[in-house]
Order: structure tokens, then C-alpha cells, then sequence
């Protein structure tokens, strides 16, 4: 490979965009060439210090009541006579939009068929737009911990990560593979991630989903199966996988 | 919380720099999104955010067409070889990288939210931008090399100077 052509790859390379292949003849290039090395480097910090310090716009509290409000108290109705003059047309355009956005969200199917990425991945999506995100809310984990072990019939594994940037927000009790499970709630700057526990017998290798937008880590560690989902990005999903993973 | 909002309202907050403009665009969105929903394929946060850009779009045309420039450029710019030192971009804090990047011209702009910001593929990108992957790439190897010489600039200008 000519530095020319490892210059063209750089970009796609820290993007995590090169197939396999070319990402280790980029590799077997880097590993030679020391300029490249550091031109990989410097891609690296741009890309970080926008992650880290330019602000990520949340969608301010009255906008999402605004939208929020507008729903009807018996959609379908809504849903059948938007046009109705006694219904002010924005509204109702409003409330329908609003609630197409939410069916399209819930109803979309994922690529392939896997039942439990997509029983944790609805109750994610269910418990943040019902807002019912926690049954015991709680930064500590010696009160998270106790109260779902009293509930459930295994004692499961809570790790304190705030100093790693993940705030514990608190837990609930959930049902998934045919089972109640732990559903442990963290929180990165503005998205929420459900860590989903229960005990198994194997171990099991990690492994990274994407479903209608939403990142999805799971791997099987010390008797205890664990699903990670948000709409946090991949990168930060996965350092939170390890996390996980190595907390005693 | 509504799922995708947050990410409606930041590209839409940062294609048209402004809060209340960017509320009124993704209201727009959504109306949007009533409209087009058959054309519904894959995921829905792509979906949504090609429809929320293109009513920052049809939002600037009426508003603001002057801005509409910055998204029109196809040709795909040649990348230099040289790159600016790290050091401006390691130590420049929040409000310089915020200036920076809303300064750049809005088609590097978008590309870098999505990617940095929304973590989205380049497939992605490529969608709801409505070019080919390629543009895509040069878009974004251009936007990240014209934000590190700005932020050189930036850091240039606020260094103290040393007169002799």
C-alpha cells in the first residue's frame, strides 16, 4: 500500500469503515510508517475533542410537552377526522405526527429475527417513553442492589461507574426470555442505558447489535448474562460492556 | 421522552443555529414525518433525521436562502496532505470548538454532527444527506481539516502577543 492510498483510508479507517481486509493492510502500513502513525493520531483527538466538547442540543422540555400534550386522549379518533373543524388543524397535525413517529419507532421490524434483542430493546424503548424508568430510584448501589434482590430470585451484580462518566440512576424489575430480570438504569450526558441482568450457566464472547438506531451489547461473564441497550453511541456502549464486565 | 427527538432537535439546532428556529423546524418534522410515512424503509432515526434536514432546508429557502450555499456543494474537495499541529485542537476548550464548528460551511457541518454527534454510518449519512458515499468521505475528511485550521486560528488569536 503507497501512503497515498493509506491517506485516502485514514478517515474511513478511524471511522470504523473499512472492511476487514483493508483494515489490516492499513494496519500492516501504520505499523511501518510513523508519519501515518501520527496523522491516524491527530484524526483520532479531532474526532474525540468534537465528541467530548461540542454541545449535543437535547430537545428542550416544552418542545416534548408541547408534542406530548397534543395527544389525544382517544387517538384513533384523532387518527380518523384530523380535518375536523372543531379540532385546531396543528394540533391535530401535531398529534398525529407524533404518534406515527411513536408507532414507527415501536413497529419497526429489526433486521433479523432475534427475540431477546428485541424484548430488551421494547422494554427500553417502553420504559423511556412511558417514562417508568425506574421501580427504585436510587445512585446508590447499596440501595439499588438489596431492593432487587429481595424481588428477585438472584442477587444481581451492581457496579458503581460514576467515576468512569456513567451515573447510576436506579433499577426495576422486568420480564424478558420468559423470566423476570434485573434491569439496572445509567445515564452518560443525556442518554439513559439499560443494563439488563440474569443468572445463565455459560460463559458467552461480547457481541454489538444496531436495531432501529438503538446499540445493543451482550455478553455472558461469573454466571450472569447481561444486555446493554441505548441509543448512547457504540463506542461509549461498549466501554460501559467492559465496565460491566470487570467490576467484581 | 420521545424516542429520537433529542437527535431531531440537535441537527436541526445546529443547521440553523438558533433555538427557536430549530423548535420550529422539527414541529415541521414531525408533520413531515406524518406525511411521508410509507416511505418508511429501515431504520426510523435515519428516516427522521433526512426528513428533519430537509425541512431545515425548505425552512432556510423561505427564511434565510443565502444559507442555502453552504449545503449546495457537490464537488468533492481535495484533500491536502499536510495537517495542521494537534495542539490547538487538544487544547481548545467548549466555546472555541462550538464557534469552530458552527462556523464551518453547513454541508461539512452536517456531516460531522451526524457522524461525531449521532454516531451514524456513512450509509446513513449518505441518506439522509442525499449523496453518494464517496462525497460523504471527502466531506468529511475536508470538515475535520478545515475545523483543526480554524481552531489553529482561533488559538493563534487568543494567544498573547510577544512584541520585541
Amino acid at each position: 500500500m503507497t501512503s497515498e492510498e493509506a491517506h485516502k483510508l485514514l478517515h474511513a479507517y478511524v471511522d470504523g469503515e473499512l472492511d476487514a481486509a483493508k483494515t489490516l493492510e492499513l494496519e500492516a502500513h501504520l505499523a511501518g510508517n510513523p508519519a501515518a502513525r501520527a496523522a491516524c493520531e491527530r484524526l483520532r483527538e479531532m474526532s474525540a475533542a468534537i465528541r467530548d466538547r461540542a454541545d449535543y442540543h437535547a430537545a428542550p422540555p416544552a418542545l416534548a410537552a408541547r408534542l406530548r400534550a397534543s395527544v389525544p386522549a382517544e387517538p384513533e379518533r384523532a387518527a380518523r377526522f384530523p380535518w375536523g373543524q372543531w379540532l385546531k388543524p396543528a394540533a391535530a397535525f401535531a398529534a398525529v405526527a407524533l404518534l406515527t413517529w411513536v408507532v414507527a419507532v415501536q413497529t419497526m421490524r429489526p433486521g433479523e429475527d432475534e427475540g431477546i434483542a428485541r424484548e430488551v430493546l421494547a422494554s427500553h424503548v417502553r420504559a423511556t417513553l412511558a417514562n417508568r424508568l425506574f421501580d427504585v430510584a436510587s445512585s446508590d448501589q447499596h440501595a439499588v442492589k438489596p431492593w432487587l434482590s429481595a424481588r428477585l430470585p438472584f442477587s444481581p451484580p451492581v457496579a458503581d461507574l460514576s467515576s468512569h462518566g456513567f451515573e447510576l440512576r436506579g433499577g426495576r424489575l422486568d420480564y424478558v426470555g420468559g423470566r423476570a430480570v434485573a434491569a439496572l438504569v445509567y445515564q452518560r450526558r443525556q442518554h439513559l442505558i439499560d443494563v439488563f441482568v440474569w443468572p445463565v450457566e455459560e460463559q458467552k464472547a461480547g457481541q454489538t447489535l444496531t436495531r432501529d438506531g438503538f446499540n445493543i451489547e451482550h455478553f455472558a461473564k461469573n454466571g450472569m448474562r447481561f444486555w446493554l441497550v441505548s441509543d448512547l453511541n457504540r463506542n461509549e456502549l461498549s466501554d460501559l460492556a467492559r465496565l460491566v464486565a470487570a467490576a467484581p | 421522552m420521545l424516542p429520537h427527538l433529542d437527535a431531531a432537535y440537535n441537527l436541526a439546532r445546529w443547521l440553523t443555529r438558533n433555538d427557536h428556529d430549530a423548535e420550529d423546524v422539527v414541529q415541521e418534522a414531525a408533520l413531515r414525518a406524518y406525511r411521508f410515512f410509507d416511505g418508511l424503509r429501515g431504520e426510523a432515526r435515519p428516516w427522521l433525521l433526512a426528513i428533519v434536514r430537509n425541512s431545515c432546508l425548505s425552512w432556510l429557502q423561505v427564511n434565510r436562502p443565502a444559507e442555502l450555499a453552504g449545503f449546495d456543494d457537490r464537488v468533492p474537495e481535495p484533500v491536502d496532505e499536510t495537517s495542521p499541529e494537534t495542539l490547538a485542537v487538544r487544547q481548545c476548550d467548549r466555546r472555541m470548538l462550538n464557534e469552530a464548528l458552527a462556523a464551518l460551511s453547513a454541508q461539512f457541518r452536517e456531516a460531522l454532527i451526524l457522524r461525531e454527534l449521532e454516531d451514524l454510518s456513512y450509509k446513513d449519512i449518505a441518506r439522509i444527506t442525499d449523496v453518494p458515499i464517496g462525497t460523504v468521505m471527502s466531506r468529511l475528511a475536508r470538515g475535520r481539516r478545515l475545523l483543526a485550521e480554524s481552531l489553529q486560528a482561533i488559538s493563534n488569536a487568543a494567544a498573547p502577543q510577544v512584541h520585541r
